[in-house]
C-alpha cells in the first residue's frame, strides 16, 4: 500500500491532472479520484449517471484490476470515460 | 578636417585583437561562440545593417528616454491609472511581472554576444543591445515602482523572477535555455530572429495599441520605446542566418524550427488571454489569431522563404494550435487562478463569446461547453467546484500544462522514457524538440517533478501557493468578482420561470 502518481486525463475535458493514488486501488475508486478534478467542475454530470471506466493505452481495464496490478511508471497517463461512452 | 562617420565608421567597428598570450579557440571556444565547423573567413561576410556610432546611439537613446519620461510623468500625476479598466490593469500586471526580468537577462546574453561573438562587427553591436536591454529593465522597474503605491502586484516586476510562481518558472526555463545557455550563433536565431524581430511584434506592437485604445498612454507608450530598440538590435539574426545557411543550413532550420515552437508556446500564454480575454471587447484592434497570422506567421515564412528554408514540419500542428492553444491558457489560468500574481478576467460574458465565435468558429465546441459548466457553478454558488485540488501535469519541455497545445479533441497522451524515467509532453512537437537534444532537457524539472520530490510541503495546494510566494494580496481571483455570469443566471430565469436553488454570485 503506497501513494502513487498519475496522469489522469477524463474524456472530454482538456488538461489532465497529477492525481495521488494508492496501489491498493481498483479501478473504480481510481476512476473517482481522477474523475473528481473534471465532472462537475467542467465536464456536465450526466443523468442518470453511468459510472466511469478506465483506459490504459486504449485498452479498458475490468474495474476490480488494483493499481499495483497494472505495474505503471510514475506518472503514466490512464484515462477515464463514462461506462459506455466509446 | 574632421572626418565624417563614413571615413571610420568600418575601421572602429572592425577593430580586432591579434592574440599572442592565448590562441584563439580558447579566447573564442568554439561552445560559447556556436562557430564550430564555420570557418572563421566566412564571418568576413557578417555585414550588419544599422551602422550606428556610439555617439550616434547615445543621442538617439536619449531622445526616446526623454519621451518616455515625460509622458510618464505627467500621465502618472494625471491619475489616468485610476480611470483604467482592471481587465486591461491585470494584462500589465501580467506583463511587468513576466517580462521585466527577461530584459535583465537580456542584458547577459547581449554581453555574452559583446565578449564571444565571432566577429569584431557582432561584437560592437552587442554593447549596443546590452545598452538597449538595460534600458528595458529600467524602464520596466520604473513603470512598476510608479504604480506600486496603487498596487503591490507591481512589485512583481522586480520580485516574479525570484518566485516559484509556475508560469514565471515556465517563462524563466524558456529564456535561460534561449539566452543564457545558448551560444551565440544559436541565441542570434533563437532570440534575435524568432523572439526580438518576431514574437516581439505581438507583446509590444499589439499590445501597445491595445494599451492606447484602452486608455492606458503610460504603458502602451513605453512598449512602442522599447520596440524601437528591438526592431534595430535583432537584425543581428540576419547576417548570422547568412553565414550559417552557407556553411550549416541543416543547423539554421533545426534551431529555428525549435525557437519558433517554444516561442509560439510561451506567447500564447504571455499575450494571447491578454488579448482575447483581459483587453475590453470593444477596445481590441485585432485578435490573437490575426495577429499571429499577419505580424509572425506571414513574417516568419518570409524569412524561411527568403534564405531557402523549408517550413517546420509541424506547421499543420501550428495552425491547429493557433486556433486553440491560448484559449487552453486562458481557461486554466482562471480556473487555477489563486496561484496567479494577477487577476484574470474570465471574458465569456455573452457579448464576448460572440466576438470569441466570429474570431474562433470552433470556439464554442472546443472552449465553451466546458466554460458553461463553470457557469453554472458560479451562479449555484459552488464556487468550490470553480477552483482546483490538485496541479495540472505539465510538460517537460514547455512547463505548460498537457492539453494546452490544441483542444480536448485533440488531447493525447506523449509520453516516452528515457534514462528510466518517464517524460511528458504537451505535444507531438514538444517531444521532438526534446529527442533532438534530451540531455539538454532532461534535467528540467517541472512543478510537478518538485511536487513529487517532496520539495513543496505541505502536499497541498495551500502548500504550492506558499512554496510559489503567492500572499493574499496579490493572488489571483476574477478580477470582475464573477459580475460577468449573472446574464445567464438571468436567462436561467426566463427559460425555467424560477431562480430557486440558482443564486447569482456575489449577491
Amino acid at each position: 500500500m503506497a501513494l502513487f502518481p498519475v496522469t489522469g486525463r477524463f474524456v472530454g475535458d482538456f488538461v489532465p491532472h497529477l492525481v495521488a493514488v494508492d496501489t491498493e486501488d481498483t479501478m473504480d475508486v481510481l476512476a473517482e479520484k481522477i474523475a473528481v478534478h473534471s465532472v462537475g467542475r467542467r465536464v456536465p454530470v450526466p443523468d442518470p449517471h453511468p459510472g466511469y471506466e478506465v483506459l490504459l493505452a486504449d485498452a479498458p481495464v475490468p474495474a476490480a484490476t488494483t493499481v499495483g496490478e497494472l505495474g505503471l511508471q510514475p506518472l503514466q497517463w490512464l484515462d477515464v470515460r463514462f461506462r459506455g461512452r466509446a | 578636417m574632421l572626418l565624417t562617420r563614413d571615413d571610420w565608421y568600418e575601421l572602429s567597428r572592425d577593430v580586432d585583437w591579434e592574440l599572442d598570450h592565448v590562441d584563439r579557440a580558447t579566447a573564442f571556444p568554439a561552445n560559447w561562440t556556436g562557430a564550430d565547423g564555420i570557418p572563421e573567413k566566412a564571418w568576413d561576410a557578417w555585414e550588419e545593417p544599422f551602422r550606428v556610432s556610439y555617439r550616434d546611439y547615445v543621442r538617439l537613446q536619449r531622445e526616446k528616454e526623454s519621451g518616455v519620461k515625460a509622458v510618464s510623468q505627467a500621465l502618472v500625476r494625471s491619475g489616468t491609472y485610476e480611470k483604467l479598466d482592471p481587465g486591461h490593469v491585470a494584462a500589465s500586471h501580467l506583463h511587468m511581472g513576466t517580462t521585466c526580468m527577461v530584459e535583465y537577462m537580456a542584458v547577459t546574453m547581449q554581453s555574452r554576444m559583446c565578449r564571444f561573438a565571432p566577429t569584431p562587427r557582432w561584437r560592437s553591436l552587442g554593447v549596443f543591445g546590452m545598452l538597449d536591454e538595460t534600458r528595458h529593465t529600467q524602464l520596466d522597474l520604473r513603470f512598476s515602482h510608479d504604480l506600486l503605491k496603487h498596487d503591490p502586484r507591481f512589485d512583481w516586476a522586480q520580485k516574479a523572477f525570484h518566485t516559484n510562481e509556475w508560469g514565471v518558472l515556465a517563462v524563466k526555463n524558456f529564456f535561460d535555455d534561449i539566452m543564457l545557455s545558448a551560444d551565440c550563433v544559436e541565441a542570434a536565431m533563437a532570440t534575435s530572429l524568432t523572439v526580438e524581430h518576431g514574437f516581439t511584434n505581438i507583446q509590444f506592437v499589439a499590445l501597445a495599441a491595445d494599451a492606447m485604445a484602452a486608455g492606458d498612454i503610460n504603458w502602451s507608450n513605453l512598449l512602442s520605446s522599447i520596440q524601437t530598440d528591438e526592431a534595430r538590435h535583432a537584425q543581428l539574426g540576419f547576417p548570422t542566418l547568412q553565414v550559417l545557411m552557407e556553411h550549416d543550413p541543416q543547423r539554421a532550420q533545426q534551431a529555428l524550427d525549435v525557437a519558433f515552437w517554444r516561442s509560439a508556446r510561451l506567447f500564447q500564454t504571455l499575450t494571447g488571454p491578454a488579448m482575447d480575454y483581459y483587453t475590453p471587447v470593444d477596445q481590441r484592434k485585432m485578435s490573437f489569431k490575426e495577429f499571429m497570422l499577419e505580424w509572425i506567421v506571414n513574417h516568419h515564412e518570409r524569412i524561411l522563404e527568403d534564405y531557402g528554408l523549408a517550413k517546420p514540419w509541424y506547421w499543420d500542428r501550428f495552425l491547429l494550435s493557433l486556433e486553440n492553444g491560448h484559449h487552453a491558457m486562458h481557461l486554466g489560468t482562471w480556473f487555477w487562478r489563486p496561484t496567479l500574481f494577477w487577476k484574470p478576467n474570465a471574458g465569456v460574458s455573452k457579448a464576448e463569446r460572440e466576438w470569441l465565435r466570429e474570431k474562433y468558429p470552433t470556439w464554442e465546441d472546443n472552449w465553451g461547453v466546458l466554460w458553461d459548466e463553470v457557469i453554472a457553478n458560479v451562479n449555484a454558488g459552488r464556487m468550490d467546484k470553480t477552483l482546483p485540488e490538485t496541479l495540472p501535469s505539465l510538460c517537460n519541455l514547455t512547463q505548460l500544462p498537457l492539453g494546452s497545445a490544441y483542444s480536448r479533441h485533440e488531447l493525447a497522451p506523449h509520453q516516452l522514457t528515457y534514462n528510466g524515467r518517464l517524460y511528458s509532453f504537451d505535444s507531438e512537437v514538444s517531444q521532438w524538440v526534446f529527442e533532438l537534444d534530451p540531455e539538454r532537457y532532461a534535467g528540467h524539472r517541472t512543478v510537478v517533478d518538485r511536487f513529487i520530490g517532496g520539495e513543496i510541503q505541505p502536499m497541498s495546494l495551500e502548500g504550492g501557493l506558499l512554496w510559489m510566494g503567492l500572499t493574499p494580496e496579490v493572488m489571483g481571483d476574477d478580477v470582475y468578482q464573477y459580475a460577468w455570469a449573472r446574464e445567464y443566471a438571468a436567462l436561467v430565469e426566463t427559460e425555467a420561470g424560477t431562480l430557486a436553488g440558482v443564486p447569482v454570485a456575489g449577491e
